[in-house]
Order: structure tokens, then sequence, then C-alpha cells
């Protein structure tokens, strides 16, 4: 036996799978069962390989248990061990719940977010081959220097993925069955459950309570059921309904969701009416006779209580967007109205005409491409056909196809940039070298400011070679080019 | 743009108008030169705001004589917020456009509780405690105590404002409440004082409709306003119930018990005085003496505008002698009291009129009309001799004291009823009602005051409706329709379901199981057809929670959550803001919701659902006002006795102004859209029908009356896929958007000249 080694969690015995009885063992990562009488696995999943379990309802005449692998096979074990074979199937099941979950979190995570880097990233990808498959550096030290990134761009890529909400008629679509009896049949699936947690947190924190100590997964949702169609619309129920507490909390956070008010003054019910107590005076104000001021104020400092001004200065923005947004009339506005941001360019020639081989000596700046262009103008508004003068026919057509793209007055201009000049797989190659080239500069700098004899040693020994291995790539490459131009 | 409105250079803040915009400016140029007043229904969403501040702020430039004053009244906060706002756009124009810098003063006024800086005051709660407390640090005497012991606190806001507040002018500027707060706080003076002193010389004043209509709040805050303002009620399809409201009392046995306290703290307080500072009583009789005739002179020089809680007669006479020294005074509300209390001791029904409740008191304890009309007037003297501090305590002797003078006073003419009311069948809780019956009494003095009154709303049809019952005479009456580049609302009756059965919330059948099937049907199919937001009206909310609950029985609820969330208005303002905002972030998210609310409700009163906060709106029934109330019974026999105006009209009309209110909700401009749907058969009736107003009658073909649902889905998804294209200037402009030379073109003039349609 090859893992005799390993930790034995769980043996059942005589467990049959493909009509052959056998004996399944639970070890610490991985799940075997191997056929009577012989010493080898036939069957043997990692845990890390399993997508979920599954087992056969109570009361049906073969007690099975199902494992469903990623890759979507399955396998399936029947328990055959006569009077224990219920038990041993949930023995193995409850382990097994406990140890799948584990395993989905941590095994293979790392390769395959590796894998799905390398996926999504065509670049860090051809990054990849050059360095790593052409053993510039090692693997490790590829991703060494990634991983911090990794955990970034994790972080990130998951936060751009949408979570995928709670049906809203999932409690409506589970329907129960009558089972023929006067009783109600539930089937729920670990998405429907999924669904009730998120939906009430309460109901998963009474579950993680009383879970399996105090109540099986069973009797608890039958409870659950029972409480839920029973109190709907009633808030005040028994005390011995573990559920009526979340009712209550429920209540209380709606409560305190009322008492805090709304952020929105526009749907403020509170503030829309304006109308003032009764006043029974008119002693000051507008139609009241001054008083006279009493003069020893000055005792008085005036001092604003920071509370309400800032709530005020907190509430102020909301207020004044939501009014504005209330007043607009977006149709009766002119097109001035939309707001863009200006493109903000140091040198616009470059952006407008992109890189263009260094030979063309005779570099034209925008400027004076309009300048010639306002002069061709004003000469065209001036031009007087002097038609006795005229050209032959001759010279006027070789002139035209002279001015025509490819013609002899047309060569080295503007459009030809490099990418037409050099061949496509030349440039993809030179590409392919920046980027590499690129890459372990980063390496290099990453490096400084040395201060762990790892750093010192990576940066005399090996980095000196790499980065010679990159130069003689680029060296190969030039020759090719060289040799192809030749 | 610059525009010519019959000679009159009126900037506009915007690049384009809408043809029934320059039609309504048209139309109020009209009114402003005739110097009279005018009813104008334009839809929401048409820019009526800015038409108006435009042509106003235009004209009182040019007649710097004739119109000094702005005075634009609306219903609630963010309104008003908004509405300086857009003021502010249009001064920020001119000033853009003259290189004038701007000289109009322009402010919002709102009550206590949105404007004042003081630390500890402005952090309570309710409107009431800040008043409250606000007046025990501002009253006279208080600071006066003050002056001779420095412990007394007083609020430095008020002292640093009184001291210098008045003498240096607040700057020309557009000041919002927040501005006004934030003045407040760099110079160290009350905004809310503040404001109330300068609404005397701004240029345009925005406030509540209370500030002008509720003769107690006009009283204080509007009575100096010069008589040359315009003044504009904005959103005033209810403003008839403002009115009477305003003027409405009602007592409760509570009442009466801490009235009861109010009068024991009264005459001790007079002992005590007596003892201490009798000369102080001896100066308020001679004061009595010589009767109300300052204000009296004031009044009659114009200066005042008056009070329907003063009327003009008492002015003249002195305040009778039988209550006009304190102690009297007390007895005689003593009396008063007592009287009351024995009438709440009862156990049925009764109703009685002005006169007969006059006559009863004469006859039981001898107490005269006459000192009953000064009471309130006589009140507000001894409070202020007595240097009351807590005047939120004496709200109970005050209303006491509003009512004696009321129902002495519009006694002629049987203007008031009143009734005794049982409102719990099991356990007497015996409540007065004195209800006002006519609208106008308090909307009579801004009428006959001002030189022009605006009334204007999205909703006012039938027009005709309103001067007959708030009693005025316009020079102008027109209803704007909204010129559309695409048909972007779509009204549709459903007046049966897909099984037959005729769907209306009548009396008979509003229970019928069938019906509220087909209702949560509707509600069903539309939730899966219409995206975003969804709002539903009911007509009460018995009636809401009724069918909520058998669509909970019956699992349509359940099949309605598949589509969309949904949310309930309640009672509770505070939990009902939560929903909406909720409501909100569910149509934010694209998650779409459906708010099931209540006509007449908070919501259908003052929240808009612009854009996709509102693709479809279905009122469910039609709202009719609650018909068994007595206060209800009273007044449509008082309309009919008075106005000609049939019960069954009104109530129509009332129900339609509010279902139109609930509908036109979604619909905020040219660029939204929305369906309406009426769901009750009754819909399709002339009578009703005709009751809408124009610009929503007009898109209800034939086609569209009396649908099944099925119809009804239909109908509307046509309606959403094609409002769902895109949208451009290009598709509007040269019909519902004009540049300013397609405005002057000879045939457009034409076109606008037939958006207004007179009444």
């Amino acid at each position: 036996m090859a893992s005799l080694s390993e930790e034995v969690l769980l043996v059942v015995k005589r467990v049959r799978q493909r009509k052959q009885d056998g004996t399944l063992y639970l070890m610490a990562e991985r799940i075997a069962w191997g056929p009577e009488g012989k010493d080898r696995f036939t069957v043997s999943h990692l845990y890390a390989d399993i997508r979920c379990q599954k087992i056969s309802p109570d009361g049906k005449a073969k007690i099975q248990l199902q494992l469903i692998l990623h890759t979507g096979e399955s396998t399936t074990f029947h328990f055959s061990n006569g009077s224990t074979a219920l038990k041993d199937r949930d023995a193995t099941k409850e382990l097994l719940q406990q140890l799948l979950p584990k395993f989905k979190k941590k095994a293979n995570k790392e390769l395959e977010e590796k894998n799905r880097m390398l996926q999504e990233d065509p670049v860090l990808f051809q990054l990849y081959k050059d360095l790593v498959v052409s053993q510039v550096i090692s693997a490790e030290e590829f991703w060494a220097n990634r991983l911090s990134l990794n955990t970034v761009e994790h972080s990130l890529s998951n936060n751009s993925k949408q979570e995928v909400g709670i049906s809203a008629a999932f409690l409506a679509d589970i329907r129960p069955q009558t089972d023929g009896c006067n009783g109600l049949r539930y089937n729920l699936t670990s998405d429907i459950i999924e669904s009730i947690f998120r939906t009430y947190p309460t109901v998963k924190q009474k579950y993680a309570e009383n879970v399996p100590h105090n109540l099986t997964e069973k009797e608890f949702w039958t409870r659950f059921f029972q409480s839920h169609y029973f109190h709907r619309d009633r808030i005040s129920t028994g005390q011995q309904d573990i559920f009526s507490e979340c009712a209550k909390q429920d209540e209380k956070g709606l409560k305190s969701m009322v008492t805090q008010g709304v952020k929105n003054p526009m749907v403020d019910l509170l503030l829309l009416e304006d109308k003032t107590l009764d006043e029974v005076r008119d002693c000051h104000g507008a139609g009241g006779r001054p008083t006279d001021a009493p003069s020893d104020q000055a005792s008085e400092t005036s001092s604003t209580d920071g509370n309400s001004r800032d709530s005020d200065f907190f509430q102020l923005p909301l207020k004044k967007v939501k009014l504005q947004e209330s007043i607009e009339y977006d149709d009766l506005q002119g097109d001035s109205g939309r707001k863009t941001i200006a493109l903000n360019l140091k040198k616009s020639d470059r952006y407008s005409h992109g890189p263009i081989p260094l030979q063309s000596q005779h570099y034209t700046t925008s400027q004076d491409i309009i300048n010639s262009i306002s002069i061709i103008q004003h000469e065209m508004r001036n031009y007087k056909p002097r038609l006795t003068q005229v050209m032959s026919s001759n010279a006027a057509s070789s002139a035209i196809t002279a001015l025509s793209p490819g013609g002899l007055l047309m060569q080295g201009g503007g459009q030809q940039t490099i990418n037409q000049l050099v061949p496509t797989d030349v440039q993809i190659e030179l590409k392919h070298l920046y980027t590499a080239a690129g890459e372990l500069l980063r390496h290099f700098w990453s490096c400084f400011p040395v201060n762990t004899p790892f750093l010192e040693d990576k940066l005399m020994g090996h980095l000196e070679e790499m980065l010679q291995a990159a130069y003689s790539k680029f060296q190969v490459w030039q020759t090719r080019r060289m040799m192809r131009k030749t | 743009m610059k525009l010519n409105i019959e000679g009159l250079l009126v900037y506009f803040p915007y690049d384009y108008i809408y043809p029934e915009q320059y039609s309504y400016m048209l139309e109020l140029k009209r009114t402003l030169d005739a110097k009279g007043h005018g009813v104008l229904e334009m839809p929401s969403g048409t820019g009526k705001t800015i038409s108006l501040l435009s042509l106003i702020v235009a004209y009182q430039k040019a007649y710097p004589l004739e119109v000094t004053k702005l005075v634009y009244c609306s219903r609630t906060v963010p309104e008003i917020e908004k509405v300086v706002e857009e003021l502010r756009k249009l001064m920020d124009y001119y000033a853009k456009q003259t290189g004038v810098k701007n000289d109009f003063l322009a402010l919002a006024l709102s009550s206590r509780k949105n404007l004042c800086i003081h630390p500890e005051v402005s952090s309570l709660r309710f409107g009431k405690e800040v008043d409250g407390k606000c007046h025990s640090l501002t009253a006279s005497y208080i600071r006066a105590q003050h002056h001779s012991n420095p412990c007394q606190p007083v609020c430095q806001f008020f002292e640093e404002f009184d001291a210098v507040g008045r003498q240096v002018p607040i700057p020309p500027g557009i000041f919002n409440l927040d501005d006004l707060k934030d003045f407040g706080r760099r110079k160290g003076w009350c905004p809310y004082f503040l404001a109330r002193y300068a609404i005397l010389h701004a240029n345009i004043v925005v406030y509540s409709y209370h500030y002008l209509l509720d003769p107690k709040i006009a009283d204080l805050v509007s009575k100096e306003l010069a008589k040359k303002s315009v003044v504009v009620f904005d959103e005033a399809h209810n403003i008839d119930n403002v009115c009477i409201d305003s003027m409405s009392v009602n007592i409760t046995r509570r009442t009466l018990d801490r009235c009861q306290t109010n009068v024991e703290t009264l005459q001790n307080t007079i002992s005590r005085i007596k003892e201490t500072d009798a000369a102080k009583l001896r100066e308020e009789y001679m004061r009595l003496v010589e009767g109300l005739k300052e204000a009296n002179v004031a009044r009659e020089t114009d200066i005042y505008l008056s009070n329907p809680v003063l009327p003009d007669e008492i002015l003249q006479e002195a305040v009778p002698g039988s209550i006009r020294t304190a102690e009297h005074f007390v007895g005689f509300i003593k009396r008063f009291l007592e009287y009351l209390k024995a009438r709440l001791r009862i156990h049925h029904v009764v109703q009685e009129s002005a006169p007969q409740f006059l006559k009863d008191i004469y006859e039981k304890v001898c107490i005269d009309r006459k000192p009953l009309r000064f009471c309130a007037e006589r009140l507000r003297s001894l409070l202020r001799t007595l240097e009351i501090a807590d005047i939120a305590d004496f709200s109970a002797i005050t209303l006491i004291s509003h009512f004696a003078t009321l129902v002495s006073t519009y006694s002629k003419g049987n203007l008031y009823d009143y009734d005794f009311h049982q409102k719990t069948p099991t356990i007497a809780n015996p409540v007065l009602h004195f209800s006002c019956m006519d609208p106008s009494i308090a909307i009579k003095p801004v009428f006959g005051r001002f030189q022009s009154v605006i009334i204007t709303s999205g909703t006012l049809s039938p027009l005709d409706i309103y001067p007959r019952i708030l009693d005025f005479r316009p020079v102008t009456m027109a209803s704007f329709t909204m010129t559309l580049a695409r048909t972007c609302l779509c009204p549709l009756i459903v007046g049966r379901g897909n099984d037959q059965v005729a769907m209306t919330s009548k009396f008979e059948t509003r229970e019928d199981f069938a019906v509220i099937r087909n209702y949560g049907n509707l509600l069903l199919e539309m939730s899966a057809i219409v995206p975003d937001g969804i709002v539903a009206f009911f007509t009460s909310y018995i009636y809401m929670e009724n069918i909520v609950a058998s669509w909970y029985e019956q699992g349509i609820l359940e099949n309605i959550q598949r589509n969309k969330l949904i949310f309930i208005e309640t009672q509770d303002a505070a939990e009902t803001s939560m929903a909406l905002e909720k409501y909100q972030e569910a149509c934010e998210n694209g998650r779409g919701a459906i708010l099931l609310s209540v006509a007449r409700g908070k919501v259908s009163e003052g929240i808009d659902f612009v854009h996709h906060f509102g693709r479809a709106v279905i009122m469910f029934g039609v709202p009719y006002v609650y018909t068994q109330s007595r206060i209800l019974k009273a007044r449509l026999e008082y309309l009919r006795d008075q106005f000609q105006i049939r019960e069954n009209d009104f109530l129509t009309f009332d129900a339609m102004r509010h279902a139109a209110q609930c509908v036109g909700r979604a619909i905020r401009g040219k660029t939204d859209y929305g369906l309406m749907i009426f769901a009750d058969k009754r819909y399709a009736r002339a009578d009703k029908r005709g009751k809408l107003p124009r610009w929503i009658q007009e898109h209800l073909t034939d086609g569209s009356l009396n649908l099944t649902i099925d119809e009804t889905v239909q109908l509307s998804k046509h309606f959403l896929r094609q409002m769902a294209q895109p949208f451009r200037r290009e598709d509007q402009l040269g019909l519902s958007l004009l540049t300013l030379e397609q405005l002057q073109s000879e045939d457009m003039l034409q076109k606008i000249a037939q958006i207004a349609q007179q009444a």
C-alpha cells in the first residue's frame, strides 16, 4: 500500500462499488476504496477534486453515497452492511461534510489562480513562455514576484465579478409536495439553503447554534418551514419556537432603520408638512414692536454646537443634488450640458501620427501642415484659370500619378510607419523580447535596496546570467532580422 | 432665450421652450395686466414653475410700481425649496445675460423646525417642541428677566438679530432655507426671525399655504404684505380643503381637561400678579377700553391683511365690559368651559347650526354672543400681559377661544355646522367638530387684498368649480394641454377581468371575491410586463389591507413577488418614508418594485415618481371620499344650498381630482413616460371621464375604455415597446419643443393660440 503512512480517519467495511464488495477509507487528504482482499485502491479521489456529495433519500432500499468530481465524473458507493449501513453512510457523509469545504478553499487554489491568470492575460502567458519555459528564470521566482500583485489583482477581479443574487421567488418555488398521507415534503438544495441563509442571516445563526448538537438538519428545516408558514404575518410567537427570536430581531432591525430615518430628503414624508403651531403673541418678529435690546450680550460668547453643524454639512450635498435633479429639464437645456473630459496631450503630434521611422528627415509638425493647407486654400480661392496656358494632358496625368498614393512624390510620406516596414512575425518577436526584458529589469530593480543575503545572491549570481541570456536572445533575433533583410 | 410676451421682455433661462409654456405666460401676462385673479391648469412636468417665475419676475422688473412683490405659496417643504432653486437658476441667467448684478431679494420661509440654528432647540425632533422651546427663550418678558438676572437663558441668535439685524437689511440674493441658515450662522442671527422680518421688503417670498390661509399664522406672518403683490397658489387642486381645515376646530374631552388646567394656571398667575404688580393689569384694562382701534386704523389704511377670525366689526368696538378685567374674563372662560363639558357628556350624535348653539348657550349659561366674539383677542392680550412663558402649554385654551370667536362670528348665513359625534360606539369619546363649510371664508381676505391671485395646478378640472366654491371672479380661466411629439402617457380604463366580471370598487361589490382576484391578476400581469417601478393606489387604507390580505391567501401576492418587490404605505410617516427609499433603491438597481399606496395619502399628495420610479400607475377603484361622514354630508348640503352644486357632482369632482393627482404622479415631463391604469368600470362613464384634466382626457380614446385585463396587457406591451425606442431632441423639435426662431414663426403662434382652452 503506497499510502500507509497517511492518517486514516475512517474505515468503512462492506461498501460496494460497481457490484464489488470492498472497504472505503477516508484519509487526511483523499478518499479511497479498495476491493475485498486486495491491497490496492481501485478508486482514489483527492478531496480537492470532489465537487459535492449526494446521498440517497431516506427510506430507499439502497443506501448510497455519490461523489461528483469537478471533472463531472461521479462515483457511487453502496453501503451494504445490513443493519449498520445507514449509520455507516451517515458517518461518512458527516465526515465528508466537514472535510470537503476545507479542501475546497485551500487545495488547488493557488494553481487554479495561476492558471486563471495565465489564461486571462495573454501577455503574461507569453512572458511565462519566454522566461520560464525557456528557463531564463525559475517558475517560483517568476511567481514569487507576481504574488503580491496577484493578491491585489485577485481581490480586484473578485470585486468586479458580480455575485449571483437571490431569486425573488425562491421561497415561493419551494413548493411542498403532499406525500399522500396529510404530510408535506420539501426538497431543499444547497442553493435554496444558501438563499435562505442570505435572506435571513438570523436563521443562519440559529443553524450554526443548533445543528447538529441540538437538532438534526432535517428537524431544523422542518421547524423552519412550520414556523415560517405559520408565523409569516405574526410577530409574537411562543417562546419554545427557536425562530420567534429571529422574527423579533428582524422587527427590531426594521424599527431601528425607521428611527434612523431616510437619507434622501425628497422622500422624507416627515419633512413634507410645513405648518407652524398657532402662536399666541406678537411681541416681536415681523409685526411686533421692536423691543429694547439688552446690551449685556457680550458676556454670551456664541458657541455653536459642532454636532448639529456637522450633521447639516453632511446632509447638504445630497439634498442639493436631489433638488437640482428634480428641477432639471434635460430637453429644455442646450447641448452644452453634457460634460466631457478633455484629452490632455503634451505632444499632440505624437498622438496623431504614431511612431514613424526615423529616416524620414523632414519632420513636419501639424502646425506646418495646417499652415500649408491654409496657404493652398488661399491660393485656391484666388485661383483664376488661365485657359490659354494649360499644361499638356500628358504632363498633367503624370503629375497626378506622382501625387497619388504610391506615386513618386508620395513616397516616404507620413503613412508608412514601422508596422508597415517590418514583417509582423518579427514585430511580434520584438514585442516579446521587449516585455521579457522589461520583466527581467523589473526583477533586477526590485532587488534594490539589497538588504538580504538572498537578494544579494540573486543579484550577483543569476540575475546577471539572466540578463545575459536575454541579451543573447536579442542577439539571435538581431541576426535573424539582418539575415532576412539581406 | 429672450421672449417677447405681448411687448414684455421675458428672460427664460433655457435654450428651448415648450409651446404650452409660451401660451401659459401669455395668459398670465393678461391676468396681471388686468390686475385680476386667474385659474390656470397646466400638466405637471411642463415647466409650470419656471414659466410663472420668468413672467412675474420680468413683470416686476418692467413695472416695479405695479407689482411690488411675488408671494409664491406651495404645499410642501421640498416643493418650496424646488421653487427657490428654479428662481436661482432664473436669476443667474439674468445676471449672465444683462451683466447686471442681481438686485432682487428672494427668500423661503418655513417653520422654526426647518430654520432654527440654536444648538439645543434645533435638535428637538418635533415642530411643536421647537416652537415651544424657542418661545421660552425669546419671549419679551423672558428677555426682560434676563436683563435683570443674567442667569435666565436666552437665545443668543435672537438677541444678536434683535440688536442689529433689523438695521442692516439682508443683501439682495436668493435665500433658500439652507442659505438662510448659513447666513444666520455667519452673522450669528436667528434665521427664522430674520426671514420673517425680511419678507416685508423681499421681492419674492416663497412659503407654505398656511402662512397666508391659516388666520392664526397669517395674522402674525403675512399681515403687512403689500397690496400690490401677486400671490400664486401652486398645486392648488386641494386649496378648498386647506381653507376648510384652517377654519375648523375639533374639541375633545382631553382638550377640555387641559383647558381646565390652563384656566387654573391663569387664575393663580392673575392673583399673584395682582399682589405684586397691579399696575400692569390696570394698564391692560385701559388699553382694552381704548379698543382695538389701532388694528382698525391699520386695516382701513390697507396696511394689514385682514384676519377672518377678527372680523371688521369687532375692531370698531371696545372689548365688552363683562370680560374687560382679567378675573372677569377668566370667570367667563370658565363658564364657557363648563358649558362645553356639559355638552360633551351626551351619548348620542347631535348636529346643530351655529345660531342654534348660540341660542342654547344663552339660555343655559347666559353667555351673550358679543363677548364670545372677543374671546380670541382678549385671551391674546391677557397672555401677553401675564407673561406666560411656554405658550405650547396654552394651546388648549387658545383653541377654545378661537372656537368661541368663530362660532359667534360666522353664525349669520348658517356658515358653520358642528356636531357632537361619537367615534367608537362602545367607548364614549365625544368629539366636538366645529366644521367650516365654506372654504371662501379663509381665502376671502387674500382675494380681497392682493391685486392678482393665481391658482394653478396640474389638475384643476373642471375649472369652473373653483371660482364657485372659493367665491371669486377670475379674469382668466384656462387649461393647457401638453404638446407631445410622442404619446408618452397611456391612460387605460380596465373594466373587466378576463372572466368578464366587472371590476369596480363600488361599495356593494368591493368585497366580492371575483373583484379582488381580478384586481390581483391585473397587478400580477402588469408586474410581469412593466419595467422598474409600479405604483398602485387604493381608495383607502382599510380597503388596501383587506385586499392585500386576501391576495396573500389566494397566493397572488407570492406570484407578484416573483416579479417585483412589494412595498406598502402605512399611516406611519416614518415607516412609509423608509419604504419609499427602499422602493427607489429597488428601482435603481433594476430589481423593480411595486408600491402599494393610498389615494389622498401622503405619498399621493407629495411624492413624484419620475422616470423609472413610476412606469405605471394603477388606480384601483374610484377614490370617493367616505360619504357617510356627517361633516361631509353637512358640507354637501351647504354646497347645494349656497352654490347650487349637486352632491354627486361634487363627490365625483373630488374623486376625480384625486385620481388625476395619483396617476399624474408618474409623468413628470416630456421625456418621461408612463401607463395610467384606471381599474374601475365606472371611469368609462362620461360624467367621470369628463372630469379628468384635459391633458389626460385627450389620450383616452374609445379603444381604451372598458378593457379586459388581457387587452390591457396587450395595449401596455405595445406602448412600452414604443416608448423604449430612443427619443432624441430632433424628434421633439418643432412639435413639442421650440427654438426661438421656431417660436417666432407665424403658424407656430397660431398653433400656440389653440393650446389654451378658455373655460
